[in-house]
């Protein structure tokens, strides 16, 4: 083994010759981000090229190698340093500090790149060897090993082979950086500091995902009964939904999160078996004791929910289940995406991911008695009063009779139904005139967020507006 | 309460509106000695970079598996894994296994009897006795 170690740092030095570095800067231009975990594959060539036994293959850890070779090259950079507590900060470049550790994640510019990879590959390993040049810099600071970092530090997203290919796994262009794609997915209950975990971004992501949705349903089904939109709502973009969203993606959670850990990973503190759900996230009480719909509409969140979801930064240090975890990050994306490539983007890409699933609205609807609804429908609208007939029948004197009965309002037939007795047949007619009301659709359709930044504002037809679901 | 909703979760229909690719890794493993993976070792050298450079949003990973055959092994979202033995193959034949993993769901084998499987209901309806034209007999 001692043998080993001792060819390690030959390799590491045959690396740094022509072909390996001609291979790294190839790769650095980060035109094939997924070729990233390629890189072990030229040092074992050359090691086994020189040294040509199969022995000694599997006992070389090459990740190690690779590590050790690029901390060689670049030991010597200045980079700011992420410190442990913002509060410990020497005053003289307090603020100085301050803002690079807000703009950790900003969106670099693409000729900017390699330079700060280069740094970013240097950072994890500290120069033990050189204290005295470290202790020189006019700012020496503690330098933290990784494992003692809350989430993965920013610079080392830009080597992630996972954050690479997840981005194009999503399609979203090559401009919208990896920095903030990992920034997503650290939950704040894996790190506290708001500069560094999806807090902001969520609460952001939810409010675009809220209005899109909203806008969307509402225009297109004007006359959908309250409960039944905030039913909607859960199911494209509710948590379970999400959720379900984060893991077609193909997000992995990390068993814990860490410095050390991959930034493509979800990072978050794991709610531990058998321990319960923690007190931020099982509200009892809810907001008031007010549960009128107008009360659900005017205070709670889109989706009516009972009891007040708890704000993201609340979360902080708390160990969370994972689809708590899965639905910040996709919130935090579209946030995130809103932020660096701006409306229209974010508008396709909803389209793309969640209007894009099938949902039968017809499907949500749960009626307890139709045939007074549907009674109080038609006196409120001014038709004739409801009434129900027999349309035809088999089988009544069997044991599998079917009837099929029509609600008709004058000669109008307003819905239809069958059943295996009377009874059944024309509350289903019922339900179905009910739908059929309900669910109406208008042809053309535009939603307000279509004449955003929009100098003409011809194209604007004004929406229907329906007086509402029947009050019994 | 006159109308409640019933909760649910919108169905995913992959490809409708985005296209997600299913296999999310390939894993190549190879040896250095052996002679059985020389069609891999060769892949490795000269076609792996454009094949990854041709699927980006597959992340690839080369490892060392002395004194055993080469094997691709795919994973895939759904979780499962798919593996191929590339043992003498030659650097094309190896290229279309990639292919293969890479294009595969990741679900398992089976057999489609009927050719249209929908989530959408029919657009013509489901057939009634009680309706259209009564038939005189």
């Amino acid at each position: 083994m001692s043998e080993l170690l001792a060819l390690a740092p030959d390799e590491t030095k045959i690396g740094s010759t022509q072909p390996t570095t001609e291979f790294l800067s190839f790769h650095w231009n980060s035109q094939f981000p997924s070729l990233l975990l390629s890189l072990p594959l030229p040092l074992p060539f050359a090691l086994f090229s020189c040294t040509t036994s199969p022995f000694l293959m599997k006992r070389i850890r090459f990740s190690r190698c690779a590590t050790e070779r690029l901390a060689s090259t670049t030991s010597n950079t200045t980079t700011p340093r992420r410190p442990s507590c913002i509060h410990n900060v020497a005053p003289s470049n307090y603020k100085i500090r301050l803002q690079t550790r807000f703009q950790s994640t900003a969106a670099a510019a693409s000729d900017a790149i390699p330079a700060e990879m280069d740094a970013g590959a240097a950072e994890p390993v500290a120069p033990e060897s050189k204290p005295s040049a470290s202790s020189s810099r006019a700012h020496t600071r503690r330098r933290l090993p990784l494992e003692q970092l809350p989430s993965p530090h920013p610079h080392s997203a830009s080597q992630s082979i996972k954050l690479a290919a997840l981005r194009s796994r999503l399609s979203l262009p090559e401009r919208f950086p990896l920095q903030t794609l990992a920034r997503t997915l650290v939950h704040p209950s894996a790190d506290a500091d708001p500069a560094f975990n999806n807090a902001s971004l969520s609460i952001l992501g939810a409010n675009l995902l809220g209005y899109y949705t909203t806008e969307y349903l509402m225009c297109n089904y004007p006359r959908l009964p309250m409960s039944v939109m905030f039913a909607a709502q859960d199911a494209y973009i509710g948590p379970k939904a999400l959720a379900l969203i984060s893991r077609e993606w193909g997000i992995e959670a990390a068993a814990a999160p860490g410095g050390e850990v991959d930034p493509g990973l979800l990072q978050f503190k794991r709610l531990q078996a058998g321990s319960g759900i923690p007190g931020v996230l099982k509200q009892e009480l809810p907001w008031k004791w007010n549960k009128t719909t107008t009360h659900k509409i005017l205070a709670t969140d889109e989706f009516g929910s009972d009891q007040k979801p708890p704000s993201p930064h609340d979360l902080a240090r708390t160990p969370v289940p994972v689809q708590e975890a899965a639905q910040s990050f996709v919130r935090a994306l579209i946030g995130s995406l809103q932020l660096h490539l701006g409306t229209p983007l974010v508008k396709r890409f909803f389209r793309d991911h969640f209007l894009s699933r099938q949902l039968d609205l017809s499907t949500l609807f749960d009626f307890r008695t139709p045939t007074r609804d549907v009674s109080r429908l038609c006196a409120r609208e001014g038709f004739e009063p409801p009434v129900a007939r027999l349309i035809s029948e088999t089988g009544r004197l069997s044991r599998h009779p079917v009837f099929v009965v029509g609600i008709y309002s004058g000669k109008d037939k307003l819905g239809e139904g069958a059943g295996s007795s009377l009874d059944e047949a024309k509350v289903r007619a019922a339900a179905a005139a009910l739908k059929a009301w309900y669910l109406y659709r208008p042809l053309e359709v535009t939603v307000p967020s279509s004449t955003e930044n929009e100098l003409d504002a011809k194209k604007w037809r004004p929406n229907m507006v329906d007086c509402g679901e029947v009050i019994v | 309460m006159p109308l409640s909703a019933l909760r649910t979760v919108a169905k995913p229909q992959n490809g409708v509106g985005a296209f997600i690719l299913q296999c999310k890794k390939l894993e190549f493993h190879y040896c250095d000695w052996a002679g059985s993976s020389r069609g891999m070792n060769a892949f490795l050298k000269s076609s792996l970079s454009a094949f990854a450079k041709r699927n980006p949003s597959i992340e690839i990973s080369v490892s060392p598996r002395p004194r055993k055959h080469p094997v691709i092994r795919a994973h895939y979202i759904n979780g499962n894994q798919r593996s191929i033995c590339v043992r003498n193959m030659t650097n094309d034949i190896i290229r279309e296994k990639a292919e293969l993993l890479r294009d595969a769901s990741g679900e398992k084998n089976q057999k489609y009897n009927k050719p249209v499987t929908s989530i959408n209901e029919s657009v013509r309806g489901i057939w009634s006795p009680f309706h259209g034209a009564k038939i005189q007999i």
